[in-house]
Formats: structure tokens, C-alpha cells, sequence
């Protein structure tokens, strides 16, 4: 999977592209460490082309999730494909993490 | 069909692969992603926590029922005994702060899957999961 991060003046846009799954966590977890380092976080992932997630890859949005809030900070989900948003909402990932 | 890998360290992706390239599976994209999904989680489960440090084997399979309705993935290995399946569902209720990192894996496999059993037998563990494919 192909993580990019660009910075939009206080905000953090990333892009996501591919399937997060066993083999890339490890790497997804690296890309993201940055993230979890920001002192006032206002992070925006557009996951349209993002087409998988096994739970390797929710564990690392509830770290991220986690990590915004103990900053202070705001995490937004957007454009999820249909099949990936089941995964986040039959775990309660979506009542727990935005995603519009 | 099914193979036996042997050993599994590092081989999720490679048995995940061979599962997913079986003739049994379907066509469709939506039900193939579930059986992805519920694959990935239940073969990850064997290659990190049957055996002490990966060296043993997993044997893994495909079947139809003679009307090719209903499609089966069995997982057999001779690791430490365990049943994913007593494992207690995550409480979906909880918020982030409280939500434990770990255990949705086998809870996504019983989501996604029509049935999941589990039975230990000849000192092998055995996982079926089943899903109706048309």
C-alpha cells in the first residue's frame, strides 16, 4: 500500500492507495509514525483508493485514533469504499473514528 | 484442493495466495473480498501463534458441496491447541480510549463467514469456515 503525506497549512493530508493487509502493516505503521508525533494533529486520509483493510490495519487506525485524541487533535476518514466501510462498521470502528 | 506448507514462518501471504487462486472460489468481488478478509485473518492467526517461532505447518484447503453452492476453507495445523472461536467478541460499545488493540480478527472471520467451527482432533487443530457463494 501506498501511504502519501502532504502538508495544506495547519492540515495533514494523506492519501492512501492499495491494499493494507499482513504483508505492508509494518510498513503502513513506519509511514504513519510521523503522524503520531504532530503536536496539534488536523489529519485528512482520503481512502478512495484504499481496497482492503484486515484487522493488521484497523489496529493501526485505533493507534492513530488514539494518538490524535491524546493530542488534542482531529482525525477524518474520507471516501471509503462501500466494502472497506463494512469492515470499519462491523467492528464499531466507525462509531469511534470519523469517517465522511 | 490442499497443500501442506511447511514450514509457515513468514508464509501468510503465500498461503493466503493459494487459497485465494483456488478454482472453488468465486468470481465475484464482493464475496471475494470477504473470503480475503476471512482467510487472511485465520491463516495470520496459525503463522503467529501455533507454534513457538513459526517452525511448523499448516495444511490448507478448498471444497465445494456437490451442488457448488456452498464453498469451504479448512485449516489444519499440529501447534498448541486453541480455539479461536472461545475467544470473547471485542465490545463494540467501548470508545476509543477504551477499545483494546487485538482481538477482531477471528470476530471479522464470524462476520464475514455463513459458519466458522472449530474441532481438535488427531492432536491437529481444525478451523472450517463456510460461505454460501451463489
Amino acid at each position: 500500500m501506498d501511504t502519501i503525506i502532504t502538508n495544506e497549512g495547519t492540515k495533514t493530508m494523506v492519501k492512501l492507495k492499495g491494499r493494507l493487509d499482513t504483508t505492508n502493516a509494518d510498513q503502513f505503521q513506519h509511514d504513519i509514525q510521523p503522524l503520531m508525533e504532530c503536536k496539534d494533529p488536523d489529519i485528512d486520509v482520503d481512502c478512495c483508493d484504499m481496497e482492503y483493510t484486515s484487522s493488521q490495519g484497523l489496529r493501526l487506525f485505533l493507534t492513530l485514533q488514539k494518538s490524535v485524541m491524546s493530542h488534542g487533535g482531529k482525525l477524518v476518514l474520507r471516501n471509503m469504499k462501500p466494502q472497506v466501510k463494512e469492515v470499519f462498521d462491523i467492528t464499531g470502528f466507525s462509531n469511534i473514528i470519523t469517517i465522511v | 484442493m490442499k497443500k501442506r506448507f511447511n514450514p509457515i514462518k513468514d508464509k501468510s501471504s503465500e498461503i493466503i495466495e493459494y487459497l485465494m487462486s483456488s478454482p472453488d472460489m468465486p468470481d465475484d468481488e464482493m464475496l471475494r473480498f470477504k473470503l480475503r478478509l476471512s482467510i487472511e485473518e485465520a491463516v495470520v492467526n496459525v503463522v503467529q501463534y501455533a507454534y513457538e517461532g513459526g517452525i511448523g505447518w499448516l495444511e490448507a484447503g478448498t471444497s465445494l458441496d456437490e451442488d457448488k453452492l456452498i464453498l469451504s476453507i479448512e485449516l489444519r495445523d499440529a501447534g498448541t491447541p486453541f480455539n479461536p472461536l472461545e475467544k470473547e467478541d471485542p465490545d463494540l460499545t467501548l470508545d476509543a480510549d477504551q477499545r483494546q488493540i487485538g482481538g477482531l480478527g477471528i470476530f471479522l472471520c464470524k462476520k464475514m463467514m455463513d459458519s466458522i467451527s472449530y474441532r481438535y482432533e488427531n492432536g491437529n487443530n481444525v478451523l472450517t469456515m463456510t460461505k454460501k457463494i451463489q
